[in-house]
């Protein structure tokens, strides 16, 4: 009788352990694996074509300006060594103070984002926080737990449509954005760019944050707290042997071609 | 090792089946009672044991059998009660660990729920239903003859024994 008891013991600790391994391993309607890197690259093409027809997001065409982001962008890129996504940075004209990140690795930054920037290396602040979004999938996973996969994958004009209104005024949550803020930080390390920045670049939000310009910005849009924010910035502390090379880029004329 | 015989449905009386099928409806309603803290539920069972179990070894075997079964899905229950408070109070993820467990143990919820209205239904009618693992537990406990000790005498023996 007692092995007869352990038996069945075993059976059911076994049955209840697999129900909750399977169950893990099951992959929730929300999680942003469900969608390949290359289904959200192709997807994300979509989005940004459809976003740059719009007349509000009109692509700046202007040499200096994009060879400028280029530039950080490609200094973010080598602090990131590597990635999944061929990060393509966009900016388009607005005066609006605003960056947004499109699936795919798309970054869309606004010309009155780039005049607001005191220096490249606040540029590359918010650029690398926006990588962070990227690298994260967090514009996905909103996007799927706001539509569903089904219909965000069904290449229907009109879905399209409603999808690049979520994207340009995207919200992420709290932790998403710590998320961010902490994978820019660390990004600007690894890039050679003093990674507390951050904080004076929140700093000039929080100052300005009255500013009807910047009402769409999702830095700010999202959690207004930026106290804490400037905190965790500033608290984060680079290697010993971190040494910030600064962009050469003559920022002053850069900005003078918006 | 031996066993008490067990009665048969017609040699039950009501009243005892009655108070059999109730070890299982008290389950449920102290469940319900203790959902908030799933604990206390098996507190007010461990009462029930107690109270009833002189009615019987058929009462007993299904008290038993009722109470150990809601042991571990007690403790599944206050095991997520805790996880999702610890995950609300430190801001932390709720993680695909979190989730399957969550789904195991509302599994766990619907067997012992299903379970216990069969175990319910046949205490009534006077049968043995026994729930796997835990009817083989309650029945060895509650049916197995254990050897009578009589006062204990002191007993010479030669030296070696």
């Amino acid at each position: 009788m007692r092995r007869s008891i352990l038996k069945d013991l075993l059976i059911l600790l076994g049955v209840f352990a697999l129900i909750w391994l399977l169950a893990s391993l099951f992959n929730y309607p929300e999680d942003p694996q469900l969608l390949s890197v290359e289904k959200e690259e192709n997807l994300g093409e979509s989005y940004v074509d459809l976003i740059l027809m719009n007349p509000l997001f009109r692509e700046l065409e202007n040499e200096t300006i994009d060879s400028a982001v280029d530039v950080i962008g490609d200094r973010l890129k080598e602090g990131l060594k590597h990635s999944d996504y061929q990060y393509r940075f966009v900016v388009f004209e607005s005066e609006m103070i605003n960056a947004f990140t499109v699936p795919g690795g798309n970054i869309l930054i606004s010309s009155g984002l780039i005049a607001f920037c005191d220096s490249p290396e606040e540029l590359a602040a918010v650029m690398a926080h926006e990588m962070g979004h990227v690298e994260e999938r967090h514009v996905l996973a909103r996007l799927i737990k706001e539509l569903g996969i089904d219909i965000l994958t069904s290449g229907d004009q009109y879905v399209l449509g409603e999808v690049t209104g979520i994207l340009s005024s995207t919200s992420f949550d709290r932790k998403q954005e710590e998320a961010a803020d902490r994978f820019a930080a660390e990004l600007l390390e690894r890039s050679n760019i003093e990674p507390r920045i951050l904080a004076t670049f929140f700093r000039k939000l929080e100052e300005e944050s009255d500013n009807e310009l910047m009402k769409h910005f999702e830095i700010i849009s999202t959690h207004p707290n930026f106290g804490s924010r400037i905190r965790n910035a500033l608290s984060y502390k680079p290697a010993d042997d971190f040494e910030a090379i600064p962009l050469d880029l003559p920022w002053e004329a850069i900005k003078a071609e918006l | 090792m031996e066993y008490h015989p067990l009665p048969q449905p017609g040699e039950i009386e009501v009243r005892v089946r009655e108070d059999a099928m109730g070890a299982y409806f008290m389950m449920f309603a102290t469940t319900a009672m203790g959902l908030p803290l799933p604990i206390l539920n098996l507190v007010a069972s461990i009462i029930y044991y107690y109270v009833n179990r002189d009615k019987g070894k058929f009462v007993q075997f299904h008290t038993l059998q009722s109470l150990y079964s809601q042991i571990p899905v007690t403790l599944l229950n206050s095991g997520l009660v805790v996880w999702t408070i610890i995950n609300f109070a430190k801001d932390l993820d709720f993680t695909s660990f979190y989730w399957g467990y969550l789904i195991m143990t509302a599994a766990a919820d619907l067997i012992y729920f299903i379970f216990s209205l069969v175990g319910a239904v046949k205490a009534r009618k006077g049968i043995f239903y026994y729930f796997v693992f835990f009817g083989k537990v309650a029945y060895h406990q509650v049916y197995r003859i254990r050897p009578e000790h009589g006062p204990r005498t002191p007993e010479n023996r030669p030296p070696g024994y």
